[in-house]
């Protein structure tokens, strides 16, 4: 059984002092240190942040959730994200409705006019159908329900995998600049620039619009057009300077710091001084940045898919749920509500979260995601 | 004079003013401006007068593909350019069948036939002249043929009947020799090299309009060629907007009759719901987008005759590439026929739809309703297998359009059922035909429709399905259909100079051998509607038989 640590209250001092141990045991409101690693210090931290562990709680739902969509398609709704029931009828609290009404038109006697029908689309059943059609039909005669978890697991694919992505690329670009410095520098500090000096969304659809069109052929990297890596791709490059410069300022200060001089001076490599001695000093940056560009991507992916340069059709993301909905805002709203509050839900959680991670890991450090 | 006397002469005084301005406003002729800032115009035959739109404005969807008289092959296209670039012949601005009657526009009269059908005279009206002023030349005629050439139009297939067009077609150099222009007489004279049936509506395109020699053979669409109608085009900025204007040199006749409004503005609105709500706003006078299906009967129930229906001759089909496989199997052709459930892609489209496997719509009389595709699923798996064409990569093309996307998500799904592997390529609608019909891109199967250029069963089979015309861009038989037989009968039928009773059903039964060969996959002919705002006079309506809305005639409530 792990016993607490043991908690024993100190004499605050607000005199100058060497022992950060001390300071930090202040700033802990006497909670003792003594032995305790950076990570188990801002683990304590965050594991009092309620309002930030609430919110990893809600995202790691949603992210379940999404996970769990093929279940839910073949146990529940029994129907696939991209499959078409227009002409089915379901049984809705022992009334049979049709997904999609037939419409048409009609000769009005009366009037002696050409009179249309009412065409109606399947809504929301609630669970009053055995699960099918749980938040209603779309204009193709398919389960929202479903295509909205589906489309949640592939804005969530493509948020954290262009997140991941985005950060190693970052990492290794503000290390090679930062520890070498010079015209390497120079060099990529420019390359941040180029991208840096367009604006996120216009670039991230000047790029996906083309690659959606042919996908990339580029000899042995072949990427179909409809494919998740497109947007995935797309989004991490033009986030790059975003998460890169940052890191290059932390990089360069350190690399003026006696501990990185002292293992130069023993003879150890740069990649073993990049990556042992200057890199888990930027881990607790590296961290809360990807948390805060998980959420800036898929914020991104949405309006990329929203525009027609994400994710691609019929493969539903919560971005092109939301443009599908607005055909029908006024007669059925909830299409584009209930992707929007998706959407906003796993954004403010991991941004709330993110902040709270960067108030215990660095409750100094400045770091923010701004384009 | 007491006060009652003076409130009495004043009233009596106002009130003959107003009889007066009345008086003259109804006296007024065409263009007389009032003081509303709205001027008056007669309508087309009739007598009633008609309050001039300042500014209509219409808000349109994104398949505007040129707006270039050489390039532009789309509804959305010559619905504007046939109020812009006047043929030799057009056809009568009026409502119902009598719109497809053919009349001269730019030519003095209908041409003289030689008696062998292969030699068409017309003559230029004289004075003629276009909209920056320079004058109309009988040989502007035969550039407009050459620039078509030039430009590997997707008109041209329309001109390889005339003497020496071939040629030109393969050198693109030196002349066409079987069109002759005389600029002094304005005579033109085209000879053929086989008569042609369907000549006079070909000369009715805006393919045919004739525009100023030099004009570069390269699309003209944002810088404006000037104009020989009632509006010249004042600027264009593709996906946004289209301003037309009103050609100061045009002079009006009973054909080509004076228009209602001074000046149109084409907004580009992607999305269907947002147009309509521009007009229900009055941000707009007219949608020309389909009103989204599940509001269809709310407009009506609420805004009543500003929304009209129509049915215009047209076809919505899945064209199947038969030069890639898999469809280069017949067996897998049939198999997406009997897979589509059409009474599906009817609920798509609001029920505003019929289902159809003809090629030809049920409007024409050559129409002969065949069923040999009913739904049945388990037979395409049956073909798709038999064909050895499971698993097989499809990528399916459809346009980011509703109208398109729609039935292309439908078709997905459907090839997924029957065995194959589909993938989505949704393209801009501005460019979807574009790109569809260059052979480059091997567009395997999707989304095509087609409305009718000309009321005659050579615009779908000669156009749409003669392997003779195959190009390699700008392509119009996106199945690259190519059969012997179908090519020889379309020729023979192409030389007949009318149409009758004996002739229909040889194009019915045409109709059905291109489909026992199942070139397409037909599924709805479709019914439109137009949309009006509350300051239209909708009883000015009218919907061309051919370019549906006709801009130029609506008027002001």
């Amino acid at each position: 059984m792990a016993t607490k640590p043991q908690q024993t209250v100190q004499e605050s001092s607000a005199a100058f002092s060497l022992d950060t141990a001390a300071l930090l045991a202040e700033e802990e409101h006497g909670v003792s240190i003594t032995g305790r690693s950076p990570w188990y210090l801002a683990w304590r931290r965050l594991r009092r942040n309620y309002v930030a562990l609430a919110s990893l709680v809600v995202f790691l739902l949603i992210v379940i959730a999404c996970a769990l969509a093929p279940v839910y398609a073949h146990h529940v709704a029994k129907t696939g994200p991209n499959e078409n029931h227009i002409t089915e009828n379901v049984s809705v609290a022992g009334h049979q409705k049709p997904v999609i009404s037939q419409g048409g038109t009609f000769f009005d006697k009366k009037t002696n006019q050409l009179r249309v029908k009412a065409v109606t689309i399947l809504s929301p059943t609630w669970w009053q159908a055995n699960g099918r059609f749980a938040l209603g039909a779309d204009g193709n005669g398919r389960d929202v329900a479903v295509r909205l978890l589906y489309g949640g697991k592939n804005s969530l694919k493509v948020g954290i995998g262009s997140a991941l992505i985005c950060t190693l690329f970052s990492i290794i670009l503000a290390l090679l600049a930062g520890y070498y410095g010079g015209k390497t520098d120079w060099i990529i500090s420019r390359f941040f620039d180029l991208i840096w000096a367009f604006p996120v969304i216009l670039l991230a659809i000047a790029l996906g619009s083309a690659l959606s069109i042919n996908g990339i052929n580029w000899g042995p990297i072949q990427v179909s057009s409809g494919s998740l890596w497109i947007p995935t791709l797309v989004i991490s490059y033009v986030l790059i300077p975003y998460v890169g410069r940052p890191l290059r300022g932390q990089i360069l200060s350190l690399r003026e710091k006696e501990f990185v001089e002292a293992s130069i001076a023993q003879g150890a490599s740069p990649l073993r001084v990049m990556f042992a001695e200057i890199f888990p000093n930027i881990t607790s940056s590296v961290l809360v940045f990807f948390t805060l560009i998980i959420a800036s991507n898929i914020l991104t992916e949405a309006a990329l898919s929203f525009l027609g340069a994400g994710v691609q059709p019929p493969n539903p993301s919560w971005g092109t749920l939301i443009a599908e909905g607005q055909q029908r805002i006024t007669t059925a709203p909830w299409l584009t509500l209930v992707p929007g509050i998706a959407i906003v839900l796993t954004v403010l959680s991991l941004n709330i979260f993110g902040d709270g991670l960067r108030d215990a890991l660095d409750p100094r450090a400045k770091v923010r995601i701004e384009h | 004079m007491t006060l009652r006397n003076r409130w009495v002469r004043w009233t009596s005084i106002a009130v003959l003013v107003a009889a007066v301005s009345l008086l003259a406003a109804a006296c007024g002729g065409g263009g007389s401006k009032n003081s509303e800032g709205t001027t008056t115009t007669t309508s087309s035959g009739g007598s009633s007068q008609q309050k001039t739109f300042p500014n209509f404005r219409v808000v349109y969807d994104t398949g505007t593909d040129y707006l270039d008289p050489a390039y532009s092959y789309t509804v959305e296209g010559w619905e504007i350019m046939w109020n812009v670039y006047l043929g030799l012949l057009g056809y009568k601005h009026v409502n119902g069948p009598d719109g497809a009657t053919i009349v001269p526009a730019l030519a003095k009269d209908l041409p003289q036939v030689s008696s062998d059908g292969k030699t068409y005279t017309l003559t230029l009206r004289s004075g003629l002249k276009y909209s920056d002023g320079t004058a109309v030349k009988a040989s502007d005629f035969k550039y407009a043929i050459k620039r078509d050439f030039l430009a590997d139009s997707p008109g041209v297939g329309f001109f390889t009947n005339i003497v020496g067009a071939d040629e030109f077609s393969k050198t693109k150099k030196g002349d066409i020799s079987g069109i002759t222009a005389d600029d002094a007489t304005g005579k033109i004279t085209i000879k053929l090299t086989k008569p042609q049936g369907d000549f006079q509506n070909i000369l009715a395109t805006t393919f045919a309009a004739p525009v100023p020699q030099g004009t570069s053979s390269k699309d003209q669409s944002t810088k404006p060629i000037p104009s020989t109608g009632p509006y010249q085009i004042q600027s264009y900025s593709p996906n946004r907007q289209a301003v037309m204007i009103r050609n100061p040199n045009f002079q009006p006749t009973d054909n080509v009759p004076a228009t209602n409004p001074d000046k149109i503005t084409i907004k580009i609105v992607e999305d269907d719901s947002a147009a309509l709500q521009q007009v229900i706003n009055g941000q707009a006078d007219y949608d020309f987008h389909p009103i989204p299906v599940d509001r269809l009967a709310e407009v009506q129930q609420k805004y009543g005759d500003q929304l009209k229906i129509y049915t215009p001759a047209n076809t919505y089909y899945y064209f199947m590439n038969t030069r890639t496989p898999p469809f280069d199997k017949l067996a897998v052709r049939k198999a997406v026929n009997y897979a589509i459930d059409r009474n599906a892609l009817v609920r798509l489209y609001g029920g505003l739809a019929t289902p159809t496997e003809n090629i030809l719509p049920p409007t024409y009389p050559q129409y002969k309703k065949h069923s040999m595709y009913p739904l049945n699923v388990a037979k395409a798996k049956q073909l798709i297998k038999s064909a050895g064409a499971e698993g097989a990569e499809v990528t399916v093309w459809g346009s980011n359009r509703d109208t398109s996307k729609k039935p292309v998500e439908y078709l997905q799904d459907v090839l997924k059922k029957i065995g194959l592997n589909p993938k989505l390529k949704i393209i801009d609608a501005s460019i979807y035909w574009t790109t569809i019909g260059s052979q480059s891109n091997k567009a395997q199967i999707g989304f095509a429709d087609w409305f009718q250029d000309y009321p005659h069963p050579l615009d779908w089979f000669d156009v749409l399905l003669n392997g003779n015309r195959i190009t390699d861009t700008h392509n119009n038989n996106y199945s690259n259909f190519d059969s012997k037989a179908v090519n020889a009968k379309i020729d023979q039928l192409k030389t007949k100079p009318s149409l009758n009773s004996d002739i229909n059903s040889q194009w019915a039964a045409l109709d059905n051998q291109v489909m026992q060969q199942a070139a397409w996959a037909p599924y709805v002919n479709r019914q439109f509607t137009d949309f009006f705002g509350k300051e239209v006079d909708t009883s000015c309506y009218v919907n061309h038989v051919l370019y549906q809305f006709d801009f130029s005639r609506i008027c002001m409530k």
